[in-house]
């Protein structure tokens, strides 16, 4: 009996999510089933139109599903209110976005803490300190959204993810606004995160070296599952996507 | 380019109202002025010309000049009684068909229920004779007769309906002669409306006239009728020919129209008194629209900038946000005009609460009053609109590439300009104060605008300090936190939703400091000068009749009774208006201290004599042995001399003249006040209920007031003007009130990513609420602060400046500028309403899904 049979951080069944009705119906996703383990990090992939994006929301509660159902740890997402669906995603999930991800009237630090300050939770002083090393932004901290570069931005919201010790962090297309520099900094700050505390990532990209760095790819097309690999090759995952485009 | 213009426009409807929103206030109590006064004067209209149907020629006594219509002396202006030999010659002109004398006067009708004096605000109670075959007045069948003998009265059908007053019912009239019971023996009305405007009649026949109003062997006036084909101007002249001098012939036309004109006057008044508000309201709608426009520009900048770069010059970008401006002020100028007439009503209503009962006529909505409103509706707006425009059209082509928005103008020039304006606002507040400027009113009007701009320019400067002082107890929790940093992040947009709120605030603030230090001033005063036990008045500072005063003398409970008479008189080179008191000198000093600063009081009692306040005398340079020149209406010009000069006080106006000067040049004496000491020895307690009582009983129009009572009587006064101001001021700060909706509304829309974003972290909905509400919040409490601020000096500029008028004293009314931060907060949350719906119903995925 294998030793990881634990329970996965998040899954989805069966789910089916149609945008819109009669004529105009558009089928985003068509029954995905999908287990994401703890401790993993997984990419998701597809070409645009896939139902990519459309999942990650559905996942992370921003998004109710048709049919199916969503689940985090034990707690089945479609039972919940609004309310308690956004009481989850500031207690249990983290959130970085392409772009927009800082409350540009707000500090870099200020912005790191913000989902344990809606809650009112106490920051936890040593765990702030660890992140906010990793992320590497030294002395400016103090610094407003405006003043930090790209790459230091979608760190910040990197280290606010972190910093609440959620069960799950949704990233979607984290490096999309990057240059490759700052797309790779970011990237090893992702690892970093998943290899020590064993941070549960789940990350849309289009970008095969982006998702070369996490654990696991999954490739959807047309609102399905088709594929997925572990551990692969950035070049693996250009071959995979060119299959799936033919 | 119009086109775009247009569709943008009508693309974002909700802007376009809430903009217009800003305008429709103002021009509404613009309109609700115009049109309320139209009504009033085509009411007053339509009743003289029912007065006069009957009539041809008007014989009357000369006046020197025609009332103001602001002293309370129950009729209107004063004339010369005509001899009664007059009448016979009159009758003999020819082409005289019928000529009857007269009389006119005051009268009180008491209703037989509640035993009070019926006076409906400032509408005389109008007494005189039941002019047979001239009167217009109609007794229907079953309404009884016209008067006979000494114990009849028709009185009219408005008051009697009112009070429930039936024929053959006994009442009681108060006349300058005292009070006596009648029996009604008529109810009768004019053409056919029942409405005199709040006036009521009380009409005897003509000996019982003659005797009730001091005019035996007199008339006030006589009325002719012309044989047939005989032209009333010519009728006139030869009527004229066979007066004595002091008399005069006109037509029933021009003696209407006459009249008319004094009606115009007060109602003249009363209009400017409204437009004040209404440009008040436009002035805070402004800002409002300037605020709006700016925001609007900086989120259109992209859209212009593209313009731009599809070839479009400056000139057409500007012209597209000026015509934006053009559209949003003819839309909120026709709401406006809407709105006033449902102001009119409104105004009317509070008029009414007042006392000041207008017909139920239809509401005259003239060409000029379309017309101003259009103008000032849309010359606002475009004004308000000029500099967003400008910054529009400094949109460079290549900014619809950039991320960021056109910068800030400088500061420097922010400074200097705001700092311009301000202290052209304080200098023109102090010429008009202390400078005796010519228009004090328009300039202090002027000021106050300017100082208002100036502040409005400057506070982006301290908005960011004001705001983080103001928001530092919501910073504990991170909507808070987040709320105040919204306020402070745009300073420039936060003071100018702010400075709208200032200005309604900084008035109100204003009129409560100032009529607190009038209140303090004016019990002090009362405190020092009044001596007197007790204080007789008529409820809303109605005279009285003189016979009361008479009365009390024979009273062994008191040993002093000292009468204060008042009426209208023009005095000076230029006529200046004025409205002499009149005491008796030898009585006067034991119910009040006078302080002369030269002169005696007791030299009053001496012919042609004058008492002058100090601050007349400085400012007309009068002294002892100075000639004044007084014309009364009845009388025309008397030579009068300065005997003394004395220190301003809330009892006495700024010309004091014997009893004695007063009966020699006026009509028809009437007290304002009866002061009373009472004898020693006797009980006061007794004395006082002994007094009521008789009161009650024959005088139930006067009270008999104790020092305490009389001051709660002026404090009383004092607060019914105020409650009325705030109304008024009230409808500036709800335009402040939208104005904070409506830059929070667009703001939201700004920020719809950033609530994205927070909703997606964690945020409630009902943290995003609460931190929209702490936001609407602190800009509504800074622009409670700066209008305060304001308030207050402006307040202490005009308690300086009539310091020595008597109001000596500066009293903050703390308690109630807590209120005002209080209601500034209250506003704030109730602005908030919308827009924090708004932020909270925004649709997350939505709002963060990338374009």
């Amino acid at each position: 009996m294998s030793m990881t049979t634990t329970q996965p951080a998040a899954r989805a069944v069966e789910v089916r999510k149609v945008y819109g009705s009669g004529d105009a119906a558009v089928e985003a996703l068509r029954g995905i089933s999908l287990d994401l383990a703890a401790g993993e990090w997984t990419a998701i992939m597809g070409p645009s139109g896939s139902g990519k994006s459309t999942l990650l929301h559905v996942l992370a509660g921003l998004d109710t599903p048709t049919e199916g159902n969503v689940f985090i740890g034990d707690i089945d997402l479609t039972t919940l209110s609004d309310k308690q669906l956004t009481q989850l995603r500031r207690d249990r999930v983290g959130f970085v976005f392409q772009a927009f991800n800082l409350i540009p009237t707000l500090t870099a630090s200020e912005n790191i803490t913000l989902p344990l300050d809606i809650a009112g939770r106490d920051v936890d002083k040593s765990w702030f300190d660890t992140v906010v090393n990793t992320v590497g932004l030294g002395d400016r901290l103090h610094h407003r959204p405006a003043e930090l570069s790209g790459g230091q931005q979608q760190r910040v919201a990197g280290a606010r993810a972190l910093v609440s010790r959620p069960e799950i962090i949704f990233a979607d297309e984290p490096t999309g606004n990057l240059d490759s520099k700052s797309g790779a900094e970011l990237l090893d700050f992702l690892r970093s995160a998943v290899d020590d505390p064993r941070q549960t990532i789940v990350m849309v990209t289009h970008d095969a070296h982006a998702a070369a760095h996490a654990d696991r790819v999954v490739f959807l097309a047309d609102g399905n599952c088709v594929h997925e690999m572990r551990s692969p090759s950035a070049d693996a995952i250009l071959d995979q996507i060119k299959s799936l485009e033919a | 380019m119009l086109r775009a213009t247009l569709k943008s426009l009508f693309a974002r409807k909700l802007r376009l109202i809430l903009t217009a929103l800003a305008v429709v206030l103002g021009v509404g109590m613009t309109a609700g002025s115009f049109i309320l006064t139209d009504t009033a004067l085509k009411s007053f209209d339509n009743l003289f010309g029912d007065v006069y149907k009957g009539t041809d020629v008007v014989v009357q006594g000369t006046t020197a000049f025609e009332s103001s219509g602001q002293n309370n002396t129950g009729g209107g202006s004063e004339r010369q009684p005509i001899p009664a030999s007059v009448l016979p010659k009159v009758q003999a002109v020819n082409g005289v068909a019928s000529a009857v004398g007269s009389i006119g006067g005051t009268a009180w009708i008491v209703d037989p229920n509640t035993n009070k004096v019926i006076q409906n605000g400032g509408a005389p109670p109008i007494g005189g004779s039941w002019d047979v075959g001239t009167t217009t007045l109609q007794i229907d069948p079953g309404d009884g007769a016209p008067p006979v003998g000494p114990n009849q009265v028709v009185i009219d059908a408005g008051t009697a309906a009112d009070h429930g007053i039936s024929v053959g019912q006994q009442i009681k009239v108060v006349t300058i002669k005292g009070p006596a019971e009648y029996t009604v023996s008529g109810v009768a009305h004019f053409g056919a409306s029942n409405s005199l405007l709040g006036a009521t009649l009380a009409l005897f026949d003509l000996p019982t006239a003659q005797k009730l109003f001091d005019r035996e062997g007199e008339y006030d006036t006589i009325y002719v009728k012309a044989d047939s084909g005989i032209d009333p101007n010519h009728l006139a002249a030869s009527v004229s020919s066979v007066l004595p001098k002091g008399y005069e012939s006109i037509t029933a036309a021009s003696a209407a129209s006459q009249q008319q004109d004094q009606v115009s006057q007060g109602l003249g008044f009363l209009r400017t008194f409204f437009l004040i508000f209404g440009f008040v309201a436009l002035f805070v709608g402004a800002f409002i629209i300037f605020n709006m426009f700016n925001i609007v520009v900086s989120q259109r900048t992209r859209e212009l900038a593209l313009f731009r770069a599809l070839g479009a010059s400056r000139r057409q970008v500007r012209t597209s946000v000026l015509l934006e401006s053009i559209a949003v002020g003819l839309i909120g100028s026709i709401l406006g005009i809407g709105l006033g007439v449902i102001l009119a009503f409104g105004l009317k209503a509070l008029l009414g609460a007042l006392g000041l009962k207008l017909p139920p006529t239809a509401l005259a909505i003239e060409t000029r009053t379309v017309v101003v409103s259009l103008i000032v509706g849309i010359g606002v707006t475009v004004v308000a609109a000029w500099v967003p425009s400008r910054r529009a059209s400094r949109v460079a082509p290549i900014e619809a590439l950039r991320e960021s928005s056109t910068p800030d103008s400088s500061i420097r020039r922010r400074v200097i300009i705001g700092g311009i304006v301000l202290a052209l606002g304080i200098a023109a507040i102090f010429a008009a104060l202390f400078g005796g400027a010519a228009n004090p009113g328009a300039l202090v009007g002027l000021g106050a605008a300017l100082t208002f701009l100036g502040v409005a320019t400057l506070s982006p400067l301290f908005a960011r300090g004001l705001a983080a002082v103001i928001g530092r107890p919501f910073r504990r929790t991170a909507t808070g936190r987040l709320g105040d940093e919204n306020a402070k992040r745009s300073p420039r947009r936060t003071a100018s939703t702010a400075s709208a709120l200032m200005i309604g605030l900084g008035l109100v603030a204003f009129v409560s400091v100032f009529a607190a230090s009038l209140k303090a001033s004016a019990v002090k005063t009362l405190d020092e000068v009044l001596r007197a036990d007790l204080t007789l008045s008529s409820n809303q500072f109605n005279p009285f009749s003189t016979h009361l005063a008479e009365q009390l003398r024979q009273d062994p409970n008191f040993s002093v009774v000292s009468e204060l008479r008042q009426t209208e008189a023009h005095v000076g080179p230029s006529n200046t208006d004025t409205f002499p008191v009149a005491i008796d000198p030898a009585t006067f000093a034991q119910v009040a201290d006078t302080t002369m600063t030269s002169g005696s009081l007791a030299d009053l009692s001496e012919p042609g004599a004058v008492l002058v306040s100090k601050n007349e005398a400085d400012s007309r340079g009068l002294s002892v042995g100075s000639p004044v020149e007084m014309t009364f209406s009845a009388t025309g010009a008397k030579q009068l001399h300065v005997v003394g000069v004395f220190e301003n006080n809330v009892i006495l106006n700024d010309y004091v003249i014997s009893i004695a000067t007063y009966n020699a040049n006026v009509e028809q004496p009437l007290d304002q006040n009866v002061f009373l000491k009472y004898a020693p020895g006797v009980s006061q307690t007794d004395a006082k209920a002994e007094l009521d009582a008789m009161l009650q009983k024959d005088y139930p129009n006067v009270q008999a007031n104790d020092a305490a009572a009389s001051k709660q009587q002026f404090l009383d006064s004092i607060n019914q003007l105020l409650a009325f101001v705030f109304v008024l001021l009230f409808l500036s700060i709800i335009i402040s009130g939208f104005g904070i909706l409506a830059t929070l509304w667009l703001s939201v829309f700004e920020r719809v990513r950033e609530l994205g974003l927070l909703r997606a972290v964690g945020m409630a909905r009902v943290q995003v609420k609460r931190m929209v509400r702490i936001e609407a919040i602190i800009v509504a409490v800074l622009g409670a602060i700066l209008g305060l601020a304001i308030g207050i000096v402006f307040a202490w500029a005009l308690q300086r400046s009539l310091s020595n008028l008597g109001i000596t004293e500066l009293s903050l009314p703390v308690g109630q500028l807590i209120i005002l931060l209080i209601l500034a907060a209250l506003i704030g949350v109730a602005a908030a309403i919308l827009p924090a719906r708004r932020a909270a119903k925004l649709n997350v995925l939505e709002a963060i899904s990338y374009e």
